[in-house]
């Protein structure tokens, strides 16, 4: 278990590398002139080469990439070149909020998703299965700027229900906040209804094919004993893997969701990095992301681990 | 078909364990029902065992799943009854059938490994048959102990805390054994329940069996593909075709004095009673297996069957009871011609090439060894071998698994290279030891025939292209001519030009091993290697590759290396055995020899595991304990923990040396040979 | 019912009328045009299945909208002006939007940019990410080992936050865009590919191919390819689903071909602030021609993955 915790780790540290390394690059070597791109077609070119200075973006490559390295593991990515404050205070508020919004979020999508997945996988090949692997095909295509537009269309314009602006007032306590944020939430929650409904129908599917589910059978269980002790177990194993995979996706994929409502969190502060050319904050942005998808896809495997004997005891 | 199908004898239902009754079963495949089972009938006693057999989709799993009203999900019993102990399960409420499987009938899977829960305790599954009993937590646990003990398991305690996959496969069998035998079931069905274990830990498994059998009075149905399994074990067999059990009666009888075209043809295709290649050529059934939910309305065999006359074509055949004991019956309109059956052509003897002295070892391998690195760990799968070939030789290799056979194979063609040190020598020059390094000439030279055609042809290519693409690089004739070549080839194979043409998805298992076994030949090659070439195959069909490729050894000089886990088939074909442990040669000899002893303890083991047809009795030698694993070999002779002929004090110290039983036969054992001689003589390890 | 066993494979081929394999000296040949068969089976399959019909119908109401554009359209996209924000009616079925512009010509109009970007990058991805597959999975090893751990590292991330970050510094032409997306698909085709090959790498006619002397190359391209297309096409198909997912999201975010190009994404994101105002239409009519498409192509792959499994 030791080692198996160990070269998860190792491996989540490269990752974490080769993303800051991705980004650098994708920042820096792809051709542009930063200064220039902020300044505008029409400042001088001494302005922008001062500008360029300033930011450090003249010095080699090289330098710029161990000033990043540093930045990654310190966790520190400087100052903002819109507001030139530090960069994280702007992005870890911007997350708390965020966090928000995505807890309420998984909250609501786990429990229905996983459910609909069992009761799909049970009447494989009937009507109740078809329409809910196509409602889940239909709502996880869908682009989370899309269900957001058309639920706040329907829901607080036509019917009233809930806020167009998600952003609570200061000081307004965390129940308070559940007007606010339900309905940014249930736009990303019917988005991701869709991945983990079929993941775990197929995982419940395989399971309950499986040679050690027509062992329990034959023993005279119910039906429900051989779900509930045999085969849930078993099946879930995916479906956790892809939830762990959706909290990353859910910190960058609610970009379009808060755009909507007009809520800032992490995806607006991005928003507004992308406008202003702010490369550090983008930076730090994007970076936290990917710490947190490799956070929780770490804890996934942990789970996983603790619920199959053999991934823990043999690694494989 | 329905009306026929009168049940055999009188079988006061009351008293029977299991009556199947007329069972008819389809599977719905694309939308259509596909017959599998035509009314099939049978009846066990309390206490009886009755095995069915036959080639694969014959229906016997389907018979015994549909018993347990277990069927797949397109899967229905269209007619027919099942009674057990008297009780009709085809007719019970779910609460009630339940009630059944939890006590009165129970069942052992093929794959033991497969048929366990891996996320939970050995222990844990165990217990919870005890629980469905109505057995406390506390009551069920010391069941479940009792119950390992039971099955022979020498430290249950441990055992109950393992995860399934932390046990042997042995020990995974007996584990499901014991869940099997919680509620002292009244039926206990056996699918193929040593398919997939090594020989000798399948005899154990086989006897553990046959021991319970005496313990308990459950009837038992096996299911076994494996006639010499079922002749040991049962006292009643019913032959399978299609769907429909062909013939009926008791083990012995049926397998000595078939009554039946089908079990007549099955029978002889096998090589039995020490038979060699170079006595007869073995018998074939023509034609195919026919598919699942092919249209056979009167007599299933009709299409194959050499007696097959208008009344087979148009009345479907009558039980015809045989005998005067009421026990034995054959549904054939012909069973009083079967004596002609007796002639059917094909005995012609294959005369055996001498190894051409002049040219000692087309191959030669000397200290081969091969170790696999894995993570940090040395795994030495091949141990300082030495090998020789001759012109014309068949070398069969023999060996469980870990044994290294495989590993052997692969590292003489190159697909894996050697350690250092070690030599593989092609009339008298070193190979390259990986394929890519060897010339255009030495790949032609050697080739492979692979256990499993379906994986080992391109199935997007055609046969056609296959071959010419084969022949193309492996002689450089190009075009037209390569073309001509493969029809030419084909042909001799009995490929017809249409067969060309196909992809291998399109063809029957036989057919596809002979588009291998022309691929294999394209280039005249010196050496061909088998790797257990027919274990994928049915028995009627096993018999006429084996055929083919002794006649392609006479037309071509090839030698081959044969390696299988079929003793019956290396004896047939094999000129000499090298019988292989943990990555080394134990034992080398002409066929004869190996068989006839004195032997490496471990080959004594080996041959005294294989469960004869034709009954012969043997003395079981016993291993211990389980085939260790190969990154870990004992010291000394790496087969002391389960030798039974151990020199304490020795074995355990020193590697043994190679020493000569014979002419050309090797054994690496301690014991002097003449002891070997001697021990062997009378069975003195029982069973 | 009892809770399914495995069906039985299906039976390798018979015809439906269940006539007798021809006879050959052992074995037989079952059905010569039964490949033929076989692949007529599986479209028939696919043509059967509902969902394909609707996701087929509506992907070609967007082919002939993206075909003839303005020439389909009732006004000029652009150009044309009337009252601000009417609501749907006869003269506007989906309204006017805030400079007087026809929704419906606009969402006609915006079918063309998404359907030219989305499957070109998509395949361009593809075909990438089937080359990288194909390398990691057969040669493997450390190459990898090392390619592996850089996959991950993108695939760590959501394809929208890197193509921001990317469109940023690059600038946001429909080039760029493209080639954004395309790269970004390059790895998740990847994986997909290397699992397929690793499961055919191990198989006996790999292994006969290099007994006969094939290059890596050769069995790559000519012996493993045509046993992954399946998995291959379905990603594909994918793809196209995700690169229209993406294109209408970075435009909506601003980061999409400039204005005032009538995209869908665009459209929405000039619309959205008037929801509170119960000007729904401007907003919702895009929103539901991405909608529609991303799940019509959705439906289609699915069915094509159902049929593939199946067979």
């Amino acid at each position: 278990m030791r080692r198996f915790l160990l070269k998860r780790l190792l491996s989540a540290i490269v990752t974490l590398w080769l993303l800051a390394t991705i980004v650098f690059l994708i920042v820096n070597v792809l051709p542009g002139d930063v200064g220039r791109q902020i300044l505008g077609p029409f400042a001088t070119q001494e302005s922008v080469a001062a500008y360029n200075e300033r930011l450090g973006t003249d010095r080699p490559l090289w330098q710029q990439y161990l000033t990043s390295m540093r930045r990654l593991f310190t966790f520190d990515f400087g100052d903002s070149y819109a507001t030139s404050s530090p960069v994280n205070d702007i992005i870890f508020p911007a997350l708390g909020r965020s966090a928000k919004l995505a807890v309420l979020a998984l909250i609501i999508t786990i429990p229905i998703s996983i459910l609909a997945g069992i009761i799909a996988a049970r009447r494989q090949d009937k009507f109740t299965d078809r329409a809910i692997v196509t409602a889940g095909l239909a709502t996880s295509s869908i682009p989370e700027f899309v269900s957001a537009a058309v639920l706040m269309s329907i829901f607080c314009v036509h019917w009233k229900i809930g806020k167009v602006f998600a952003n609570p007032p200061e000081g307004t306590s965390l129940l308070g906040q559940f007007p606010y944020l339900i309905m940014p939430a249930l736009a990303m929650a019917v988005t991701y209804f869709g991945y983990l409904a079929r993941m775990t129908r197929a995982g419940v599917i395989t399971a309950q094919n499986a040679d050690y589910a027509r062992t329990a059978t034959m023993k005279g269980l119910s039906r429900r004993a051989v779900m509930r002790r045999h085969v849930l177990r078993n099946a879930l194993a995916p479906t956790i893997t892809v939830i762990s995979v959706q909290i990353g996706y859910l910190m960058g994929g609610i970009i379009g969701v808060e755009k909507v409502f007009n809520y800032s969190g992490l995806g607006s502060t991005m928003i507004m990095a992308v406008g202003s050319k702010d490369i550090p904050v983008l930076q730090g942005a994007v970076l936290l992301v990917g710490v947190i998808y490799m956070v929780s896809t770490l804890l996934a495997d942990l789970l996983i681990a603790y619920l199959n004997p053999r991934v823990r005891l043999e690694g494989v | 078909m329905t009306d026929l199908a009168v049940p055999p004898a009188d079988s006061p239902s009351a008293t029977s364990a299991l009556e199947v009754d007329n069972l008819e079963v389809v599977y719905r495949v694309r939308g259509i029902d596909r017959v599998v089972l035509r009314g099939v009938s049978f009846t066990i006693a309390p206490g009886e065992a009755y095995g069915l057999v036959g080639e694969s989709g014959c229906g016997k799993s389907t018979t015994a799943y549909a018993a347990l009203r277990y069927l797949p999900r397109n899967g229905r019993i269209i007619g027919g009854r099942v009674l057990v102990g008297g009780l009709d399960v085809t007719a019970m409420s779910e609460s009630r059938l339940r009630q059944f499987r939890a006590r009165d009938a129970s069942m052992v899977y093929q794959d033991p490994a497969q048929a366990m829960n891996p996320t939970i305790r050995v222990g844990r599954q165990l217990i919870e048959s005890f629980t469905l009993l109505g057995q406390s937590n506390s009551q069920a646990s010391r069941s479940a102990i009792e119950a390992l003990r039971k099955v022979r398991i020498a430290d249950p305690e441990r055992v109950m805390d393992r995860y399934p996959f932390q046990l042997s496969g042995g020990m995974q069998q007996r584990v499901v054994i014991a869940m099997a035998l919680a509620c002292d079931p009244k039926l206990l069905v056996l699918d193929e329940p040593t398919t997939g274990l090594d020989a000798t830990v399948e005899a154990e498994v086989l006897d553990l069996v046959r021991t319970l059998r005496t313990e308990s009075d459950a009837a038992v149905l096996l299911i076994a593909h494996n006639l010499g399994i079922i002749r040991s074990l049962c006292d009643r067999v019913g032959v399978m075709y299609a769907g429909r059990i062909v013939e009926e009666g008791p083990s012995a009888e049926v397998f000595d004095h078939p009554q039946h075209p089908y079990t007549v043809g099955l029978l002889r295709s096998l090589p039995r009673r020490g038979v060699r290649k170079t006595e007869k050529a073995l018998d074939t059934i023509p034609g195919i297996l026919p598919l699942i939910g092919a249209d056979l309305p009167t007599c299933v065999f009709v299409d194959r069957c050499a007696l097959a006359d208008d009344t087979c074509r148009t009345v479907v055949p009558p039980v015809v009871p045989i005998g005067t004991d009421g026990n034995r019956y054959s549904r054939c309109h012909h069973v009083d011609r079967l004596a002609s059956l007796a002639e059917t052509p094909g005995h012609v003897a294959i005369s055996m090439l001498t190894p051409d002295e002049a040219h000692p070892g087309v191959l030669q391998l000397s200290h081969v060894s091969k170790t696999f690195h894995q993570r940090s760990t040395a795994i030495p799968a091949l141990v300082d071998v030495d090998l020789d070939l001759a012109a014309g030789e068949t070398l069969g290799i023999v060996g469980e698994s870990g044994s290294g056979k495989s590993t052997l194979a692969k590292t003489m063609l190159g697909i894996e290279s050697l350690d250092m040190g070690g030599r593989v020598a092609l009339d008298g020059h070193q190979l390259a030891a990986s394929t890519v390094d060897r010339s255009a000439d030495d790949k032609r030279s050697m080739q492979m025939i692979f256990q499993n055609p379906d994986s080992a042809l391109n199935r997007s290519w055609s046969v056609r292209r296959i071959l010419v693409r084969s022949v193309e690089k492996l002689t450089g004739i190009k075009g037209k001519e390569a073309n001509d070549r493969v029809e030419a080839l084909a042909a001799h194979l009995r490929l017809t030009p249409r067969h060309l043409d196909l992809r291998p998805r399109q063809l029957s298992g036989g057919l596809k091993q002979r588009v291998a076994i022309a691929r294999a030949f394209v280039g005249d090659p010196r050496i061909v290697v088998c790797d257990e070439p027919t274990s994928a195959l049915d028995v009627s069909v096993q018999a006429a590759i084996l055929n083919l490729l002794a006649d392609l050894q006479v037309e071509q000089q090839t030698s081959y290396v044969f390696i299988s886990h079929d003793m019956g088939v290396v004896r047939y074909l094999a000129d000499r055995i090298a019988v292989m442990y943990l990555g080394r040669i134990q034992e080398i000899g002409p066929t004869d020899e190996v068989f006839n002893g004195p032997n490496h303890p471990y080959t004594e083991a080996l041959l005294s595991a294989i469960p004869d047809v034709d009954g012969g009795v043997k003395a079981r030698i016993r291993l211990d304990g389980e085939i260790p694993s190969p990154a870990n070999p004992p010291s000394g002779c790496v087969f002391h923990p389960r030798c039974p002929r151990a020199i304490e004090g020795l074995c355990e110290t020193t590697e043994p040396p190679l020493q000569q039983a014979g002419s050309g036969h090797l054994i690496r054992c301690h014991i002097p040979v003449e002891q070997l001689v001697e021990l062997q003589r009378k069975p003195s390890v029982d069973a | 019912m009892e809770p399914a066993a495995p069906a039985p494979a299906s039976p390798p081929s018979t015809t439906d009328d269940g006539r007798p394999a021809v006879e050959v000296i052992v074995a037989g040949v079952q059905q010569a045009s039964e490949r033929k068969l076989a692949r007529r089976e599986n479209w028939r399959l696919i043509r059967r299945r509902p969902s394909f019909i609707i996701g087929v119908f509506i992907v070609l109401v967007w082919v002939v909208c993206a075909v003839l554009g303005s020439r389909l359209a009732p006004h000029d996209p652009l150009d044309f002006r009337a009252k601000v924000h009417l609501p749907p009616s006869a003269d506007f079925p989906f309204g006017t939007d805030k400079t007087g512009r026809d929704v419906l010509s606009r969402v006609i109009a915006g079918a063309r940019d998404v359907l030219k970007i989305a499957p070109a990058a998509a395949f361009l991805g593809g075909i990438f990410g089937v080359v990288l597959g194909m390398l990691m999975g057969y040669i493997g090893k450390r190459l990898d080992l090392v390619l592996s751990r850089i996959v991950e590292a993108f695939i760590a991330l959501p394809v929208l936050l890197l193509a921001l970050l990317a469109i940023v510094t690059l600038g946001n032409s429909a080039w760029v865009v493209l080639g954004v997306v395309a790269a970004l698909f390059t790895p998740i085709v990847a994986r997909t590919v290397r699992a397929a090959v690793m499961a055919e790498r191990d198989l006996d006619y790999v292994t006969s191919a290099k007994l006969r002397g094939e290059s890596s190359s050769f069995i790559m391209f000519r012996e493993i390819l045509p046993n992954v297309m399946g998995p291959i096409i379905v990603e594909l198909t994918v793809r196209i689903g995700y690169a229209v997912f993406t294109i209408s999201t970075l435009s909506f975010l601003g980061a999409g071909p400039p204005p005032p190009s009538p995209d869908w994404g665009a459209q929405v994101s000039e619309g959205y602030n008037s929801i509170a105002a119960g000007i729904w239409w401007t907003t919702f009519f895009p929103a539901a021609a991405i909608a529609s498409l991303v799940i019509a192509v959705n439906l289609i792959a699915d069915s094509v993955q159902s049929v593939l499994e199946a067979s």
